[in-house]
């Protein structure tokens, strides 16, 4: 059982800089919860104040219930892998693995126990074979291994991660991500995984946690936060490339919405309508939101579609990235290449050729156009982001 | 062709002829070996010329002969060496002895002091913390020999003087290590913080990660330290002798060798005073040529590390 509780934590540094803001959240036994958001949002604070590694400024953080808010970080039951190792560089791999195993005390740790220990973490991991160097010997990625290795030598119930794989190339990166998630399957505890990456967090969490200058803009498992940002901050943040923002009209015609992008006229599908007359909202200025892979090519102009002059196409392979220009706003595209003629392709990779875009009425975001929240929200005290 | 050489010349201003930086390179070379090998002469002379007088003795080949008249003596042997552990007259053991004692308690006691004081103050924030950085910087700027008098007396009160001059003069030489902080601080400094972090969430206590990654990790400067504390009291003279004033049991080398120099022993005493000098420089000398990788590496490591 490992169930980390926080409770209006905060934390003001000197001078009054307040780097995390009331900070409320309930991480269930065993869950996989991830803290996101851009640097100095306050996400690694937090997860240092988890650690003890930080003082708690105001409020209280309890483990399984127990306020450790004044335990020192090694009565607190928890396992950390920092951002740049922080291997022991004087010890072989299998001493640094050992390492916490030897300072145990009551009951003392059998040698064949942490020999037991070691060799198993070390065979899940594929490091058998670097037991005996040192870790200048070592790569990048075999060293994230051992880091990880000496967190899980200690079956600790909570396990930190402090962005673990900010520090290899984009390819190691994406294995050693695939790996997390095996490893989380076997080693069974609570996970607190810290990353500025949103492809990590929509990949190993089970919940998200996305932050922004020290509050949190929302929770939610990687589909909600997907397809329901609580606000424009979440929408944005979450999803590559960013979702597209775009200022218009929300207009109630009797019993039907529409929108107005760039003067077209597009209705809004039947369930988000209903929702949206249920709140009873009224014809009013709004920022609409819809992710690249959402807008699709129109054959021409109707009244459903508008017209997009390509500033830039990129060729990622298996799609194409299309930087347009619509009456002055900046417009992102995604068009996967299976999905279009030669034809078309050429069109879209020349710069400044006109196309005509248009999208449906299911994929849309509102955002009031002051709090910059998501008037569809079921959440309260969405922070405002101005 | 003359248009190719006109711009080779406009150039030659950015990029002089290769011969040219040869010859200046040479000739820059000959100056500094010049300067060097006139600087180390001036070094050695004194050293040469101890180490030869020390091989001198008397025309009957017993040792303690005088101030010599020439660099070579005139008649050579090993006779003032045999002198200084002979010699009732010249307790060199007790003062060698002496010396060995204040030096390891010294080099332990104030190499443990400094080394703390500089992890604490790398890696804890306290209040006060930089008001006594800085304090302390400034206190070091004063010379020791400000306190003479009154530690003599101070000594004095706690019965730390003359026989009991050793434990004073450790006492002395360890009092203030603490404040000769700044070099082992910076390199603690340069090692990253997240080492103390893993340690502790691993379970260390503060100590335990001092002494199990901190120290480990800090050895050259742990050597350059232990080594430089430990040849303090070989070269001390004015506060060995003034502490053991008068009561030649309690002399540290340097005080018992010049005690050879007084009026009545110099005519006898000279070249073994000089075998005295050859033999204190020994201990030190092997330490550093065994220590010196570590050392170098010690005061460097630092800066390069950064």
């Amino acid at each position: 059982m490992a169930r980390v509780q926080l409770e209006k934590v905060k934390k003001i540094y000197q001078g009054n800089v307040v780097a995390v803001h009331e900070f409320n959240l309930d991480i269930k036994d065993k869950e996989f919860v991830v803290f996101v958001g851009p640097s100095g949002c306050g996400k690694s604070t937090t997860l240092r104040m988890i650690a003890g590694l930080e003082d708690i400024s105001e409020g209280t953080i309890k483990i399984d219930g127990e306020v450790v808010n004044d335990l020192p970080p090694k009565d607190r039951g928890i396992a950390m892998v920092f951002q740049n190792y922080a291997l022991y560089p004087h010890l072989t791999v299998f001493e640094n693995m050992a390492f916490s195993l030897r300072l145990k005390k009551n009951p003392k740790m059998s040698q064949d126990e942490i020999y037991k220990r070691v060799t198993d973490a070390a065979k899940i991991l594929g490091i058998t074979e670097y037991l005996t160097r040192k870790p200048k010997a070592l790569s990048g990625g075999q060293r994230q291994r051992v880091a990880i290795g000496r967190a899980m030598v200690r079956e600790s119930k909570i396990f930190l991660m402090d962005e673990p794989l900010s520090n290899l190339d984009a390819k190691l990166r994406n294995q050693m991500r695939a790996e997390i998630i095996l490893l989380r399957k076997k080693i069974n505890s609570t996970f607190v995984y810290v990353t500025h990456d949103q492809t990590e967090a929509m990949t190993l969490g089970d919940r998200i946690v996305i932050m922004k200058d020290g509050y949190i803009q929302q929770v939610g498992t990687p589909i909600e936060v997907f397809d329901m940002p609580d606000n424009m901050f979440v929408a944005g943040f979450i999803g590559a490339p960013m979702m597209n923002f775009i200022e218009c009209d929300l207009i109630k015609d009797k019993t039907k919405y529409y929108v107005n992008p760039f003067d077209s006229k597009i209705l809004v599908d039947s369930s988000k309508g209903t929702e949206l007359k249920s709140k009873n909202i009224k014809t009013q200025k709004i920022i609409l939101g819809v992710r690249p892979e959402h807008i699709e090519l129109a054959s021409k102009s109707s009244s459903s579609a508008f017209a997009c002059k390509v500033k830039v196409c990129e060729m990622m392979g298996s799609e194409l990235h299309v930087h347009g220009e619509v009456k002055g706003n900046d417009i992102i595209v995604r068009i996967p290449t299976i999905s279009i003629t030669p034809d078309q392709k050429e069109k879209l990779l020349t710069a400044g050729s006109t196309i005509y875009l248009t999208f449906t009425g299911k994929v849309m975001h509102f955002f009031d156009k002051e709090t910059k929240i998501n008037i569809l929200t079921k959440h309260k005290n969405v922070p405002v982001n101005k | 062709m003359r248009k190719v050489e006109k711009k080779v010349d406009q150039y030659d201003v950015y990029r002089p002829h290769k011969a040219s930086i040869k010859k200046r390179r040479l000739a820059g070379n000959i100056a500094a070996y010049t300067g060097l090998i006139l600087i180390s002469a001036v070094w050695l002379i004194p050293l040469v010329f101890l180490i030869f007088a020390s091989f001198g003795v008397n025309a009957d080949g017993t040792g303690g002969a005088g101030v010599p008249s020439t660099i070579f003596p005139e008649h050579w042997g090993v006779a003032s060496y045999v002198v200084l552990f002979t010699d009732s007259q010249v307790p060199f053991m007790r003062w060698f002895l002496n010396t060995f004692i204040m030096a390891l308690a010294t080099a332990i006691l104030s190499s443990a002091m400094t080394i703390m004081m500089s992890y604490v103050l790398s890696r804890f924030r306290f209040k006060g913390r930089r008001f006594m950085m800085n304090f302390m910087l400034v206190l070091g700027m004063f010379p020791g020999f400000l306190t003479t008098i009154v530690l003599y007396y101070v000594l004095k009160m706690l019965g730390l003087t003359q026989n009991g001059a050793i434990g004073g003069l450790i006492l002395v030489y360890c009092a203030s290590s603490g404040m000769g902080y700044y070099i082992s601080k910076g390199y603690f400094d340069t090692i990253p913080k997240s080492l103390d972090e893993a340690a502790y969430v691993d379970g260390a206590t503060k100590f335990q990660v001092f002494y199990k990654i901190m120290l480990p990790l800090a050895k050259p400067i742990l050597i350059y330290t232990v080594l430089t504390a430990f040849m303090a009291p070989w070269g001390d003279f004015v506060f060995a002798r003034y502490i053991s004033f008068g009561y030649s049991d309690s002399y540290n080398v340097a005080v018992g060798l010049w005690s050879l120099l007084q009026q009545d022993k110099i005519a006898n005493y000279f070249t073994v005073f000089c075998a005295g000098g050859v033999l204190v420089s020994l201990p030190v000398t092997i330490l550093f040529i065994c220590l010196q990788r570590y050392y170098v590496s010690g005061v460097t490591g630092g800066a390069v590390k950064g």
